[in-house]
């Protein structure tokens, strides 16, 4: 079992009870997404998988090993074999996209080399294959904020293949792209996930996407894990369990 | 293990809690508030409007028993109108009663006080006209717009070197103010400091400090420092040097601030240490903000280190104080002209290159 997440409670400062009691497990080389309402918990609980954020009651065990409270040097190590994908992209965008995918590499390089910039010729090899996994080689010496959404989020994703997680989550990674984009920049998720064999956990909106890639999926509401199972197998009443009684679903293809 | 209940009834009991003591102090301030209010008003009262424009006084008299008394009234006074519910502050603090009774109480005595406060202000300023336009007055203004429009260039050449050197007198002071200003700016900004309590109580402090220092203008800097390494260029730089270092600071801090969170969280989250992600994440955001905000700098010192030298900074200051207090006026003329082109190229330079780096 790659990751198991028992009895999980996120409690904000502000007073607001993020999740309430999760359990799950995820077996290795699964694609397991995650799907709720805007505020059900999705990214709170994604964030207490990595350790972004401390859980404030459960245990999240990540390959055998506790890491719910772990600190300093472990927590590091932790971050490193985790890798995440966000939103918003989150790149550096004054920086090239060759030094923002190296930057996925900096939990093991000394501070001196990593702030004289000081890179192995090992390191480059490592970033350019990244960046063919994510088909966009060519832009490597281009500023980040210059690229396309997409290709930004590809960039991420490369950026994410340095750390060589052995789980990557992705925060609504398609969220802010047009339906077109989306759909590929999920291809490159599923590509890292089947032919590297990494496990993938990632929030996700659209349930036409989640049937097409997801080999699992649960849903969110209100902090509570409201469905788990198969993605082929949810019908009209579990949607509207999921998203509620007004909600209607709608397709992108 | 509790349950969820438990943990929802929990954290709902601190909310309300905290609401209930936050409401407590709030009146103990709105009390402190509406006492001081109304004393300020009454003291205004008494020694604006009776004193100075019904009694019409030349000396208004001073007594601090008679403060004092005026004191014990607005502590009476002030109290008792924040227990009404009623009273400017409680309605700043939204403890008031809402009914119509608040809304005239607010609005009247908010009037109130912003008249007075003109009126003293007109009054303390000895505001007349008669001055401005006396045939006395005007002789004085014709003196020195007309030496202004003579002035005499039989001293340009020391007035071009004084202000030569009042041009490297504040680029030094903003040069040398960089690399300290870069390295404190990170530990006032608060989102890199609040995590921890130790780096918090170091934030605060240096935030008091800078403050402090700041709020001290270059001018009295220029003063402590020509007695301290004497009169001359180099004790204004030292005070423009000081000056800037804690502006500087506050500004920089404040993009450090303002930066995207999304980056940070991204290379966190990649494993690496404090000190690469602030390269990483934090570095890139801020060099530009950084370097318009010191090229801004210079322009502001250039301006400050002629003022600087009317009290023994050195450069085209000092000589301005030196041929006003001859008072010879083309000569004055001629300084005054100088400094005035020397800051208007300045301001053009440096607001086209922030233009240009942004």
């Amino acid at each position: 079992m790659l990751l198991k997440v028992q009895d999980l409670h996120k409690v904000y400062k502000s007073g607001t009870h993020a999740l309430k009691g999760i359990n799950f497990e995820v077996k290795e080389g699964e694609f397991l997404v995650v799907i709720g309402l805007s505020g059900s918990g999705k990214s709170t609980l994604l964030r207490c998988i990595n350790r972004l954020l401390e859980p404030t009651s459960g245990t999240v065990e990540f390959m055998g090993q506790d890491i719910s409270h772990v600190k300093g040097e472990e927590l590091r190590r932790v971050h490193q074999q985790i890798a995440m994908v966000f939103q918003h992209f989150n790149l550096i965008k004054r920086r090239s996209v060759l030094t923002n995918v190296i930057s996925g590499r900096l939990a093991s390089m000394s501070t001196m080399d990593s702030v004289l910039e000081r890179f192995s010729a090992e390191v480059f090899a490592d970033a350019y294959k990244a960046l063919r996994t994510v088909g966009i080689e060519d832009k490597a010496q281009e500023r980040a904020d210059s690229l396309s959404g997409g290709q930004q989020q590809r960039v991420a994703i490369a950026r994410s293949l340095m750390q060589n997680p052995k789980l990557l989550l992705a925060d609504e990674p398609v969220a802010s792209l047009d339906p077109a984009t989306s759909n590929s920049v999920m291809q490159y998720f599923e590509k890292v996930n089947k032919e590297l064999g990494t496990t993938v956990i990632c929030n996700l909106h659209f349930l036409s996407l989640v049937r097409r890639y997801a080999s699992r999926v649960i849903a969110l509401r209100e902090g509570s894990i409201v469905y788990a199972g198969d993605p082929k197998d949810i019908n009209e009443e579990w949607f509207k369990t999921i998203y509620g009684e007004d909600a209607v679903e709608v397709e992108i293809r | 293990m509790k349950t969820t209940e438990e943990k929802n009834l929990k954290s709902k009991e601190i909310i309300s809690k905290g609401r209930e003591m936050q409401a407590g102090i709030n009146f103990i301030k709105a009390v402190f508030l509406d006492i001081f209010l109304v004393f300020y008003t009454l003291l205004l009262l008494e020694r604006v409007i009776y004193y100075k424009l019904i009694l019409n006084l030349r000396e208004i008299p001073f007594s601090w028993q008679q403060i004092a008394g005026v004191f014990a009234v607005s502590v009476i006074l002030g109290t008792a109108w924040t227990f009404t519910r009623t009273s400017l502050s409680s309605r700043l603090f939204k403890l008031h009663r809402d009914n119509k009774v608040t809304k005239w109480t607010v609005e009247i005595f908010s009037w109130l006080l912003f008249d007075l406060t003109f009126i003293a202000g007109w009054v303390v300023t000895r505001i007349s006209i008669i001055d401005l336009f006396s045939a006395g007055g005007m002789q004085g203004a014709e003196r020195i717009f007309g030496a202004m429009f003579h002035p005499n260039l039989g001293i340009f050449d020391d007035a071009l070197a004084a202000i030569i050197e009042t041009i490297y007198l504040a680029l030094i002071a903003t040069l040398l103010s960089i690399p300290p200003t870069f390295v404190l700016s990170f530990f006032t900004a608060r989102n890199l400091m609040k995590d921890n309590k130790i780096t918090f109580a170091v934030y605060y402090v240096l935030r008091i400090v800078f403050n402090f220092i700041r709020s001290i203008e270059p001018l009295i800097w220029a003063i402590i420092f020509s007695v301290w390494v004497g009169i001359g260029p180099y004790a204004g730089m030292i005070a423009l040097l000081v000056h800037s270092i804690a502006s500087n600071a506050k500004l920089y801090s404040e993009a450090i601030e303002g930066i995207e969170q999304g980056p940070i969280e991204a290379i966190t989250a990649t494993g690496a240490n404090r000190v690469q992600v602030v390269w990483y994440a934090v570095v890139p955001q801020i060099v530009l903000p950084f370097l318009s905000f010191t090229i801004y700098r210079w322009d502001i010192n250039v301006r400050m280190a002629t003022i600087i030298g009317l009290v023994g900074g050195g450069g085209i200051g000092t000589m301005l104080m030196q041929y006003q207090g001859l008072a010879r006026w083309h000569e004055v003329g001629l300084i005054v002209l100088m400094i005035a082109f020397v800051v208007w190229v300045m301001d053009y330079i440096s607001a086209k290159v922030r233009e240009a780096i942004y």
